[in-house]
């Protein structure tokens, strides 16, 4: 026993001893490494700048460079591919129209504020764009925001609804209906159309813009009287509900309240009606997809919504958008962060069109804060002083699988 | 509320269970925790839907074809990932790694390949209620609880009762012996990888059944509910895996019904570390000793 | 020069220093042979201890950064006080539900803002540029915008810290503290058959680990404008574990070149992003098959150091 700890010392002090000896060989050795390192950065950044104009070059015949930061891969994936969707369609329409010329260079963040900000990064230092429209979630936004503020670059989310995000910056726009304005219209409809007096809560408590449409739910329940008798959270990607829902069909609410995604929306509703609860559902944005009535199927019915998108809508243009997008993507219907993403390209492409310019950040800034009745598939649009939408929303309800005005 | 409560609980611990029952084995014969449990229990699901959906094959098939591509499939990882480090002498930690490894490919490969959406098993099965007194259930929750305790039972006499089974408790006693005594452990080792892997298939079919949602991260959440269960329930022990699966469950339904459903999450964990300051060995494994 | 002073490459080494940082915080827990899997959980005590303390207690960040370093700190001294009695994959599997645990709780304060995050952290970059020009510097400074100077500034202190950590781990592997920490991770029993006091080295290793996560926490929530609960998840952890399995934790250097690697790699192959966590995930298995020891061991210091000596003289 003794001999193997002995020989556990000496080990130690032969390998302390080379480290001694050898501490000068290795400064030596890290610091060749280092301007190693540097070399290949700098050639790295020559190839890329290379491709690159410089910012200020005022030419009106180029296309305008857009980069788009969106949720590609990972777990939220479908949302991001479903605003590439929108604005490659409305890129090629742009661009077939000819008044201006507009190239997208995507980014993706994979739903991570890290990523976020080395990819408004890229896009303002080294693509040198004009212009951004994402990130998807509200979180990279307050990560991805300050960056292009500081930088003078306008950026403008499609999906990013939490509260804040344009106090985030004289640059920070968004076309992305706020919840603050939504919710209420939803909830006080059903208040008055079903005369609620007391109502459960629900909401993923990990998501951080589902947590502000369950605040907004709260404060305007509040509001109006009416009693919130439980209030139950869960997690994006949770599959068991049964636990709340028990406790909640238990209680015999009037309705049900829930903010979360389309994807966890849906399996509550499927588990709700399954277990006996069939009282009307409020929902936040999540409620607002075709995904959800495939995924629920008829549990459904009942749910209630307010969206700037309706794709029911009687409206010219918004009939030729999904038919136009039906044709490019296999049939599939647009959902909103589709539309959003869409009228995005198109307000920038006006406001580029305003401005002049294809380079000149500033200019296109100005020209993007003086929108006024533009007219996209999401309705009548207008910026605020503030940078918020105005925007009106229609209430929805879904009646044997399809979204109807509720009226 | 309650007896309802109780059997949403026993449920989703009887989920638990089937998983942890996968952790288990192998912990009890390799001595290694397998963390790409939870994403070959998620393969597992996907092909059980794949083959129903598109194939509109029979459910028990569905479920047999499972089993079959995630046995293959903890086959090809314990070739990959496990026997290289066995040949060596490396830190016990390395398997570990390795398996985190494992899992990150897999859930990222099943990303890839299925998408990020959930998506469900085009059966009627969840819809079948039965209304006993007081308690709803479903037919799905009638299966799971019984295929977790069948397979349990099945688990134990098979180890207990036959040769091979005799061969799998010996490779776990010690692996140098068992070579000694002319038992092939590699093979041994193999079938256990295998038999844990295809439980887990299994599992991943009848919880994407009993949920009605099947998608790519359904394994990390899953998996590290089986871990939290392997080390309540005891390391390397069926009855602990059992057990320990169904206080999870109900503890976890009862933290819902009866306190905050925001800390459902931290149930499982909290009680693991709970348990590891009072009693590391877990509620219902011995301190020295056997396995299983 | 114009191009290596790119604003996205600032940035992007910035990220590199601090996950480097984190690189030496697991390097100093596995010092002792022990996987803790609760960096993650550490980063994110320290990271939002940090945050509040600048954002709603109005503390100066240079104060904040160590007080969320050593709430980090005690934390790891509360809960490692018993974890440490475990071993192994106890250790590792505790360690790892801690982190969810306090995911959980962050998830649940109102102080903590739940999952909305907190926003509008005062960064270290805008900080050191309203210094700048309050100090009159015009907004070019020797071809640099304002911009430009704060994130280098910001730089230059993170590879301050850095060297000194690195300056710190070398002493230490020198002082009575590191040997004792080696001949623990050489054999537990044998160091104890000894007379070393394991538990107390132990959990030395493990709450200088947490101290450093710690830092690196408050560091990054300073450099983020933004941080929120998803930051600090299982993923996080699985990260800082790789710095250390394709680095080698023998040496200081191993995480480190292991943190420079796995940052600068996905800028690099930003096309392959869908890869990414695939490519990462056949990287572990690898390297625990072919290379169990990392990329930097002693032994390919020693070698490199042979054949560079030989080939300058």
């Amino acid at each position: 026993m003794t001999n193997i700890n002995l020989s556990i010392i000496k080990h130690k002090h032969n390998k302390d001893g080379v480290f001694v000896t050898m501490k000068k060989g290795f400064i030596k050795k890290w610091v060749t490494g280092l301007t190693i390192g540097a070399l290949l950065l700098t050639t790295a950044g020559c190839g890329g700048g290379g491709t690159a104009p410089a910012a200020n070059n005022d030419s009106k015949g180029e296309a305008a460079k857009i980069g788009v930061i969106a949720y590609l891969t990972g777990g939220g994936a479908a949302y991001g591919t479903a605003i590439k969707e929108g604005l490659d369609l409305a890129k090629d329409e742009i661009n077939a129209q000819g008044k201006v010329q507009i190239e997208l260079i995507y980014t993706d963040s994979r739903g991570e504020k890290t990523e976020a900000i080395n990819a408004a990064n890229k896009l303002i230092n080294k693509d040198n764009v004009v212009g951004i429209i994402g990130p998807t979630l509200s979180g990279e936004m307050f990560a991805a925001g300050p960056i292009a503020n500081q930088a003078g670059v306008p950026i403008m989310g499609t999906s990013t609804t939490a509260e804040g995000i344009p106090a985030l910056g004289d640059f920070v726009f968004r076309n992305a209906l706020p919840e603050f304005l939504a919710v209420p219209q939803a909830v006080e409809k059903a208040i008055s159309t079903y005369d609620l007096k007391k109502v459960a809560v629900m909401y993923s408590n990990n998501n951080d813009w589902a947590v502000s449409g369950y605040k907004t739910i709260e404060s305007t329940l509040k509001k109006n009287g009416v009693e919130i008798i439980a209030t139950e959270t869960f997690a994006d990607k949770d599959t068991d509900y049964s636990a709340q829902l028990t406790k909640i069909a238990s209680l015999k609410p009037d309705a049900v309240m829930v903010s979360s995604l389309y994807q966890e929306a849906a399996l509550v509703l499927k588990k709700a009606r399954e277990i006996g609860i069939t009282v009307p559902f409020v929902g936040t944005n999540g409620f607002n997809s075709p995904e959800l009535i495939k995924i629920a199927g008829p549990a459904a019915d009942g749910a209630i919504v307010a969206s700037p998108w309706f794709p029911g809508k009687a409206d010219e243009k918004v009939q030729k958008f999904i038919a136009d997008y039906k044709a490019k993507y296999n049939n599939k219907v647009p959902d909103q962060f589709a539309a959003q993403a869409y009228d995005a390209l198109y307000l920038y492409a006006s406001a580029l069109e305003q401005a002049g310019t294809t380079t000149d950040r500033q200019k296109l800034r100005d020209a993007i804060a003086t929108i006024k009745d533009f007219q996209g598939v999401t309705g009548k649009f207008a910026f605020d002083e503030n940078r918020e939408p105005v925007m009106n929303a229609t209430v929805l309800i879904i009646k044997d699988g399809q979204f109807t005005e509720l009226k | 509320m309650f007896w309802q409560q109780l059997v949403n609980g026993l449920t989703l611990g009887s989920t638990y269970s089937l998983v942890a029952l996968g952790y288990t084995l192998i912990m009890g014969v390799l001595n290694i925790i397998n963390m790409a449990h939870g994403e070959i229990f998620m393969i597992g699901a996907f092909v059980g839907l794949y083959l129903v959906t598109y194939f509109e094959v029979n459910i028990f098939v569905a479920m047999a074809g499972a089993m079959v591509t995630s046995a293959l499939l903890g086959c090809l990882m314990e070739t990959v990932a496990l026997r290289p480090l066995r040949r060596k002498a490396v830190s016990h930690l390395a398997p570990l790694i390795s398996t985190i490894g494992v899992a990150i490919f897999l859930e990222s490969l099943a990303l890839n390949l299925f998408g990020p959406q959930s998506q469900a098993f085009p059966t009627e099965l969840a819809a079948v209620q039965m209304q006993l007194g007081p308690i709803r259930i479903s037919l799905v929750q009638i299966i799971i609880l019984g295929m977790s305790f069948g397979l349990m039972f099945v688990l134990r006499f098979w180890l207990s009762k036959t040769r091979v089974g005799k061969a799998i408790r010996t490779t776990a006693e010690n692996i140098e012996t068992a070579n000694l005594l002319g038992i092939n452990t590699n093979k041994i080792i193999f079938l256990t990888v295998a038999l844990a892997s295809g439980l887990g298939g299994i599992a991943g079919v009848l919880v994407g059944l009993s949920f009605n949602a099947v998608e790519p991260t359904m394994g990390l959440s899953m998996g590290l509910k089986g871990l939290a269960v392997l080390i309540l329930g005891g390391m390397g022990n069926i009855t602990g895996a059992m057990l320990g699966g169904l206080i999870l469950g109900i503890a976890e339904v009862f933290t819902v019904a009866y306190g905050a459903s925001s800390y459902r999450d931290a149930v499982a964990f909290g009680m693991i570390i709970l348990i590891l300051f009072i009693r590391p060995q877990g509620l219902f494994g011995k301190r020295q000793g056997g396995r299983f | 020069m114009d191009m290596l002073l790119n604003q996205y490459y600032l940035q992007i080494a910035v990220f590199v220093m601090v996950n480097a940082i984190l690189g030496v915080s697991i390097y100093l827990t596995l010092s002792t042979g022990q996987l803790s899997l609760g960096n993650a959980g550490f980063m994110s005590i320290g990271a939002y201890t940090c945050a509040i303390l600048t954002v709603k207690a109005g503390f100066p960040v240079y104060l904040a950064i160590p007080i969320g370093g050593i709430a980090a700190s005690l934390m790891s001294i509360i809960i490692g006080f018993p974890a440490l009695r475990l071993t192994g994959i106890y250790l590792a599997i505790a360690t790892l539900g801690f982190g969810e645990v306090v995911r959980v709780i962050v998830l649940n304060l109102k102080i903590t803002n739940g999952a909305l995050g907190i926003s509008g952290i005062p960064t270290l970059g805008t900080k050191i540029s309203k210094m700048l020009s309050s100090f009159g510097l015009p907004q070019k400074f020797g071809g640099l915008s304002v911009q430009q100077t704060s994130t280098l500034l910001v730089l230059l202190i993170l590879v301050l810290i850095l060297v000194f950590l690195v300056f710190f781990c070398v002493r230490l592997n020198r002082s009575r503290v590191g040997r004792a920490f080696a001949a623990i991770k050489a054999d537990e029993s044998a160091a104890e058959a000894m007379g070393i006091n394991t538990t107390y080295y132990k959990l030395l290793a493990f709450a200088l680990g947490a101290l450093i996560a710690g830092i690196a926490g408050g560091l990054s929530a300073h450099l983020t404008f933004f941080i929120g609960p998803k930051d600090f998840a299982y993923h996080r952890t699985v990260e800082i574990l790789l710095y250390a399995v394709l680095g080698g934790s023998d040496l200081v250097f191993g995480p480190i070149v292991g943190a420079l690697i796995l940052t600068l790699l996905p800028e690099l192959l930003r096309s392959a992003s869908n890869y990414r966590l695939m490519i990462y995930g056949a990287l572990l298995v690898t390297m625990m098959a072919f290379r169990p020891q990392g990329l930097i061991s002693e032994e390919t210091v020693r070698f490199w150091k042979s054949k560079l000596g030989r080939g300058s003289k």
